[in-house]
């Protein structure tokens, strides 16, 4: 198999620091096991506490006795939901969405559970053992309810309620029509139609989810050690509940193992360890083990689309109508119609369609409450894709043909969608007309053909990814949820010379101490390795909001670079003022040298960034007059309310019809998210979003029985893709710049996935396309393709 | 529970700990001996992060109750680079990008670190299937395997040179 990144670079460089392959900064406490995760943090006299969980998915809460587990020896308390509504204040999810039924949650639920892992008491104790061993002891009386686990028969008359406070489970229901949908069918030759089933899946962070909390009675200050992707959200939530001011709390996050979407919110238990550690006044910690997490952290991904295509004969899409229906679980930690919303705004994808009509359904049910899961549009994709291919299918066309047809070129742009949002800078068609080049498409497809005969069932997978990045504050103002999208950092020159620098978004693998420290480097003209990014702590790093919708790139890298320009202007002032030239416009900085432009070529002077900080703090008197000391930049800067990356995917599976299983060969993406920090990190970001993609078409479920017990505990039963399912990636970058950004950066990291399962779940429809099977549903086990191919016959 | 004393040999130094029978190795090691680059991903031998070495083999120190551990010679990730020096293995995964959150990584180093030994050329197929012991959310793999070949070639050619 082929490994190699082929790279597209102009032939002249536009950066001196961004755009190097640079090793990370952060690998060598990570590789020597110095690194430290949250369980790797001391605290001395810390408790620990274990949470007793509801074994039914959903029931009446009777009583609670907690007195045999308070009777052993080492257990120092047990809390139930009733006394933590004494110390907390409840959680509602109540954005101004027409449509969308308000929640509410307590600490810990006090009348009822609501899903098989719902937390119901928490016990706290010396170590974690005994706490175990007490939580078995907690005496909870149940009176088991009937439970909603389909989300189609969770709105239907009659369903048990999910939530005792709203008239119905449909927690959520738009609709949205642009263009005249009605008119274009009327004309339309044929009416393609098309499904698309996504299974529940979770996010399964390496690390699982764990806190620590410590309470200064004498300071009345709360200090809280957590993992999590957005520290000052955090802290403003956390200081909320617990009816603090924010001047009270600090959040403060160590290393993160693994984060993708599941570390954003405040948990229940993550609230609960705090206003203990406060009632208590001792530090108590949490660390949830794997059972827990795959029961009651976050899910995502169970999603049921039906799209309806009006064509012509020749290909050209006139409209679309698309029904979207998501299954929410039991409680709302973030608005019901977040995610499928994002779905339903961008799954016209790179095409000219501007009658585009959809509707949008949310269901609550007895399971574990949904979030956004690394791409929370991961189906997208698949369904607009799949669509293409359905039209081909039904056409007799060449699925490339079709997408050329009714696909974006560089003269549509900036094109405004049916659902107003501004493609500008992408690049679709030629990222698709690269990737057929570069997989040899046509080639490729005379080879399956003679393949088939001698009983080889390969097919091809075409899956284009138009991927959502940033979300400026824009963005949450137009989709009417509480929240922005701007961003801070702060870049101090310190008296050496040397560059301590933070700003508000926070690391869990992607990189981040490398990437800012180049874009500031990028932006100062300093070395990258005099650059320390310092991030995660709510005290130390500017506000801002946290890591999540691939906004790493726009968000973090590039308001620290526009901190660093600012602190480059006044690097050059003084540097001016002490050369003793009028202006700073023949001046500049490179690799921490002061150069100065001697006719057509620069030359350095005698001063360097040493110079010029020991002069700002330490001989202020030598500034330029009214400057002040030091060199200290804060900026904020709030991103485009979108930006756009764009992909195309190609790859080859072979089915193997006796035994049902799928074997992916070659994969080839052609990707481009503009300006890239550091392409070794991107194309990482590549590779493990289209793990995770793969994972979730092939293997990953979360299986519930009918009375809303999860059937998938242990990574024995909620199978992870391994070295052996994941293949190698060819990865071609075109990095077209994004004009409205700093740097041209576009931010991805979130397409991987989107088109991981466009690709796959298309490749596998191909290669069954003999027997007249189209892949409607996931996950594609080898009994799943089994069953299909019995259903054709085929034993 | 009653505590025992338990003798344990770390990283060739001799520790003695005292623990209840049924506290799990990978715990004593972080907590009662505090070297916490072994790391617990799931506590049921599933997913490798806690792998150690056990008298030179891989181990799941989460399978493993510390009382077991007398009489053996265990090795974690903290003696694998010596005075800030990583090993070929590391320095490999550090410039081939074989690590993002880091978690899963020292787990990954302890396997290979062995597996290279008795294995010094091996091929991507081998390496793919002994590392499917391993799990990685990350990286999607590819780059692990690109740094294990790395450092296989380096160590190679670093005992040739020898």
């Amino acid at each position: 198999m082929t490994v190699q990144t082929i790279k597209t670079k102009p032939t002249e460089r536009a950066y001196q620091v961004l755009g190097e392959r640079m090793p990370r900064k952060e690998d060598f406490r990570l590789l020597t096991g110095s690194a430290r995760f949250m369980d790797d943090i001391e605290i001395p006299r810390a408790l620990h506490a274990c949470f007793v969980r509801s074994p039914h998915a959903h029931a009446r809460i009777e009583s609670i006795n907690t007195e045999n587990a308070l009777a052993v020896p080492g257990v120092v308390a047990v809390v139930t939901g009733k006394d933590l509504a004494q110390w907390t204040t409840p959680f509602r999810m109540a954005p101004q969405i027409a449509g969308l039924l308000p929640m509410e949650m307590t600490a810990l639920p006090i009348d009822k559970v609501r899903f098989d892992g719902d937390p119901v008491a928490c016990v706290v104790a010396v170590d974690r053992y005994v706490a175990e061993d007490a939580a078995e002891l907690v005496e909870v009386m149940y009176k088991v309810l009937p439970a909603v686990t389909d989300m189609f028969k969770a709105i239907e008359d009659g369903a048990a309620l999910v939530d005792d406070a709203l008239p119905t489970n449909l927690v959520s229901s738009q609709r949205y029509a642009h263009g005249n949908v009605s008119s274009r069918f009327a004309k339309a030759d044929v009416i393609v139609e098309a499904t698309f089933s996504q299974h529940r899946q979770t996010h399964v962070p390496m690390e699982t989810r764990g806190c620590a909390a410590v309470w200064d009675e004498g300071r009345q200050f709360l200090t809280l050690y957590n993992g999590t992707q957005v520290p000052h959200p955090m802290r403003t939530s956390l200081a909320a509940r617990l009816g603090l001011k924010e001047t009270q709390v600090n959040v403060i996050c160590p290393d993160i193992g693994g984060a993708f979407g599941q570390k954003i919110v405040l948990y229940r238990e993550e609230l609960t360890i705090a206003a203990l550690a406060k009632t208590l006044k001792r530090p108590v910690r949490w660390r949830e083990d794997r059972r827990e997490n795959l029961l009651s952290a976050l899910m995502a991904r169970e999603d049921f689309v039906k799209t309806r295509a009006a064509v012509r004969k020749d290909g050209q899409i006139l409209a679309l109508q698309a029904e979207l229906f998501s299954d929410f679980g039991a409680y709302s930690f973030f608005p019901a119609n977040y995610m499928i919303s994002v779905v339903a705004m961008l799954l016209p994808g790179p095409y000219k369609i501007q009658d585009y009509a959809f509707d949008v359904k949310v269901a609550l049910t007895n399971k574990c409450p949904a979030g956004p899961f690394r791409a929370p549009m991961s189906i997208t994709s698949w369904v607009t894709e799949g669509t293409m291919d359905a039209i081909a299918r039904e056409l007799g066309m060449d699925p490339v043909d079709v997408r050329r047809m009714n696909m974006l070129r560089s003269e549509d742009l900036p094109y405004e969608t049916a659902t107003n949002e501004r493609y500008e800078d992408v690049t679709p068609y030629e990222t698709l007309e690269r990737a057929v080049q570069q997989f040899d498409y046509q080639k490729r497809r005379e080879e399956q053909a003679t393949g088939r005969l001698q009983g080889h069932y390969r097919g091809i997978g075409i899956c284009s990814v138009l991927e959502s990045t940033t979300y400026g504050s824009e963005f949450y103002r137009k989709a009417g949820i509480k929240g922005t999208g701007h961003e801070a950092a702060w870049v101090r020159v310190e008296p050496t010379g040397v560059i301590n620098a933070s700003c508000g978004i926070m690391n869990s693998g992607q990189g981040y101490e490398t990437t800012i420290a180049q874009a500031i480097a990028e932006g100062l003209g300093c070395k990258p390795e005099d650059v320390a990014v310092h991030l995660g702590d709510t005290m130390l790093a500017p506000y801002g909001m946290g890591s999540r919708g691939s906004r790493g790139a726009v968000a973090g890298a590039g308001t620290s670079y526009l901190a660093a320009r600012k602190a480059r202007d006044k690097v050059l002032a003084i540097a001016a003022h002490l050369l003793g030239v009028a202006s700073a416009e023949n001046l500049n900085v490179e690799n921490g040298n002061i150069m100065r432009l001697s006719g057509d070529t620069w030359v350095q002077t005698d001063l360097t960034l040493y110079d010029i900080s020991q002069t700002a703090y330490l001989n202020p008197l030598l500034l330029p007059p009214g400057m002040e000391p030091g060199i200290e930049i804060h900026t904020a800067y709030d991103p485009p309310a979108m930006t756009y990356s764009n992909a195309t995917h190609l790859c080859e599976v072979e089915v193997d019809i006796e035994t049902g299983v799928i074997n992916i060969g070659r994969y080839v993406i052609v990707e481009d998210a503009g300006t890239m920090l550091n392409p070794q990190i991107v194309e990482g970001q590549i590779h493990g979003g289209v793990a995770l993609g793969i994972g979730g078409v092939l293997l990953e479920a979360v299986v519930y029985d009918e009375n809303g017990q999860n059937l998938t505990r242990s990574f024995m039963d909620y199978l992870l893709p391994t070295a052996r399912e994941v293949p190698n990636i060819e990865v071609v970058h075109l990095d077209t710049p994004n004009k409205t950004t700093p740097v041209g950066l576009k931010g991805m990291s979130e397409g991987g996935v989107m088109g991981a399962i466009g690709v796959v779940c298309n490749a596998v429809s191909d290669a069954l396309s003999p027997f007249g099977i189209v892949i409607e549903e996931q996950p594609l086990s080898p009994g799943k393709i089994k069953s299909l191919l019995r259903s054709r016959g085929v034993n | 529970m009653a505590k025992v004393p338990v003798q344990l040999r770390i990283n060739q130094e001799d520790y003695q700990v005292f623990v209840e029978p049924r506290k799990l190795l990978s715990d004593v090691i972080r907590e009662d001996v505090g070297l916490t680059g072994t790391h617990v991903g799931c506590e049921h031998g599933e997913c490798g992060a806690c792998t150690i070495l056990w008298d030179a083999r891989p181990a799941r120190s989460c399978l493993l109750f510390a009382v077991q551990a007398e009489g053996h010679e265990i090795t974690t990730i903290e003696a694998v680079s010596h005075d800030g020096q990583l090993s070929p293995l590391q320095q490999a995964f550090h410039e081939e990008h074989g690590l993002q959150c880091g978690f899963c990584t020292p787990g990954i180093i302890m396997t290979f670190e062995s597996y290279l030994k008795d294995h010094p050329n091996p091929s991507e197929a081998e390496i793919r299937d002994v590392l499917s012991g391993n799990l990685c959310r990350c990286t999607g793999y590819q780059n692990i395997v690109c740094a294990i070949k790395k450092a296989a070639s380096m160590i190679t050619t670093g005992l040739q040179k020898g």
